[in-house]
């Protein structure tokens, strides 16, 4: 009877020890996002956005909260969140997906699309993201960009506002992984 | 017996393994995120409510360029003014030193009165926390007025007599992301010369609230209660209800009220026109305020 339970025991950690070398994760995540109009430029950059990563089924997860973007402007910062992105009812925006013809095992840097859903102000929207990984000491980098049309997440800009804020946004991102440890 | 609870053990260990491994990424990264104090923003979007000061104070480097006006008409008036009778305007800067200090000044060409303030925000609230539910800012004011215009409240005092010094504890509270409250208890002292027995100290408490109705607007409203007003003339309670609308750089506010002076120590305790629509004691507002950034913040 003994033996079965250090059997049960052992089982259960090398479960554990299964699941965590397949995971990795990012907790400074750089995203950063530009709208350029004539009447103005904004920027706004997050260096703490979190990202896991797990190369046994190529699933990627992103999450990163509103406030933490910086602008170069302080009333920028005040609109986005309270007028725009209305952080107050939606503090994050997430991506879940999947990295389509991954393979982990290469050493040069691969260009693959990640096909997943993102999340902003509340709405979901399906979105094929092309992507750079590369993977340096068992630790990976990935990479990119890719443009988000304001409309589609239910964003106001009144009339008015219209020629100070692009139409479609380019949003950067870069993410450097580290095995994950729960 | 033992053993049972052995197993019953073992298996709820692989069970939480087990359901620990199903759970999705994102489930996993939502533990992750630091816990960090969260300010609140943008309690009120404004350095003034409608004629009264919010907590709020510009993050450092930020320069307020402000234009109030108020507009009234004289009662059983001849002329044939446009638009309105008589404009008051005050014309005011502020500078942000700090993300929580600023100083300003203004001047008034209606009343001839100088005014300069500071100030502080000493608490701010902290979201989705008991530890801080109110964000407190203190407020000081020093105005003069000059005497010879005809228009200082006390004929015949002294010129040093016409200072008056303003105290408020600004006390708000953002309950939820469209509606905050503000309570101002407020101390109003002025120098010795005072004219007959009127109080050269007195005290005031100010509400005031404001409630979002989209993005970029929202509507305002406040009160000022007197707790001793002046003896020599006939005073009333300031009130004003208003809709402020904001334009990226730029805050318009647009109000109708029974006040008509702009500073504190004035149109708190010496409104003397009560709140309707006759001539003379109806005043529309209408404020613009330019926010400069002079110093913008290094992304990285």
């Amino acid at each position: 009877m003994n033996k079965i339970f250090t059997f049960l025991f052992l089982m259960t950690f090398i479960a554990d020890f299964d699941s965590k070398s397949s995971q990795f994760i990012a907790n400074q995540g750089q995203v950063s996002f530009f709208s350029y109009t004539p009447v103005e430029n904004i920027e706004a950059k997050n260096n703490q956005v979190l990202s896991l990563l797990d190369i046994s089924n190529s699933e990627i997860a992103i999450s990163m909260l509103m406030r933490a973007f910086v602008f170069k402007k302080a009333l920028m910062y005040e609109h986005f969140n309270e007028s725009y992105i209305e952080s107050d009812i939606h503090p994050k925006a997430n991506f879940d997906g999947k990295i389509i013809d991954f393979d982990p095992s290469l050493k040069e840097p691969q260009t693959r699309i990640v096909k997943g859903t993102l999340t902003i102000h509340g709405i979901s929207k399906e979105m094929d993201i092309k992507a750079t990984i590369e993977s340096k000491n068992d630790a990976y980098m990935i990479s990119g960009d890719f443009d988000v049309v304001v409309k589609d997440f239910d964003i106001k800009i009144p009339p008015i506002l219209a020629s100070n804020i692009a139409k479609t946004i380019n949003v950067m991102f870069k993410f450097e992984y580290k095995p994950y440890e729960e | 017996m033992k053993n049972n609870i052995l197993f019953s053990c073992i298996l709820g260990i692989l069970l939480s393994s087990i359901s620990l491994n199903a759970q999705s990424l994102l489930d996993k990264l939502e533990k992750e995120f630091p816990k960090t104090k969260q300010y609140e923003i943008a309690t009120f979007k404004t350095t003034r409510i409608a004629i009264g000061h919010s907590i709020e104070t510009r993050n450092k480097g930020a320069l307020e360029i402000s234009m109030f006006n108020r507009y009234w008409n004289i009662p059983n008036f001849d002329g044939q003014r446009f638009l309105a009778d008589k404009v008051s305007t005050r014309f005011a800067l502020e500078y942000a030193l700090t993300d929580r200090f600023t100083f300003g000044g203004g001047y008034t060409n209606f009343d001839k009165i100088k005014d300069g303030f500071f100030k502080y925000r000493l608490i701010r609230q902290v979201s989705n926390s008991k530890k801080a539910p109110v964000s407190v800012t203190l407020f000081q004011g020093i105005s003069h007025r000059n005497e010879e215009e005809g228009l200082a409240p006390y004929p015949g005092a002294e010129t040093v007599g016409n200072y008056a010094f303003t105290t408020q504890v600004l006390i708000a509270r953002k309950f939820n992301p469209k509606f905050s409250a503000q309570i101002s208890p407020t101390y109003i002292g002025r120098n010795a010369a005072v004219a007959s027995n009127d109080p050269s100290n007195q005290f005031a408490i100010g509400f005031s609230g404001r409630h979002k109705i989209g993005g970029h607007a929202s509507i305002v409203s406040e009160y000022y209660y007197v707790a001793n007003p002046v003896k020599s003339i006939d005073t009333y309670n300031a009130f004003v209800v208003g809709v402020n609308w904001e334009l990226s750089h730029l805050m318009l506010q647009f109000h109708v009220t029974n006040a008509r002076n702009f500073v504190e120590d004035t149109f708190i305790t010496r409104t003397t026109n009560n709140f309707n629509f006759e001539d003379g004691n109806f005043h529309f507002g209408f404020n613009a305020t330019f926010v400069l950034h002079t110093k913008k913040k290094k992304l990285n």
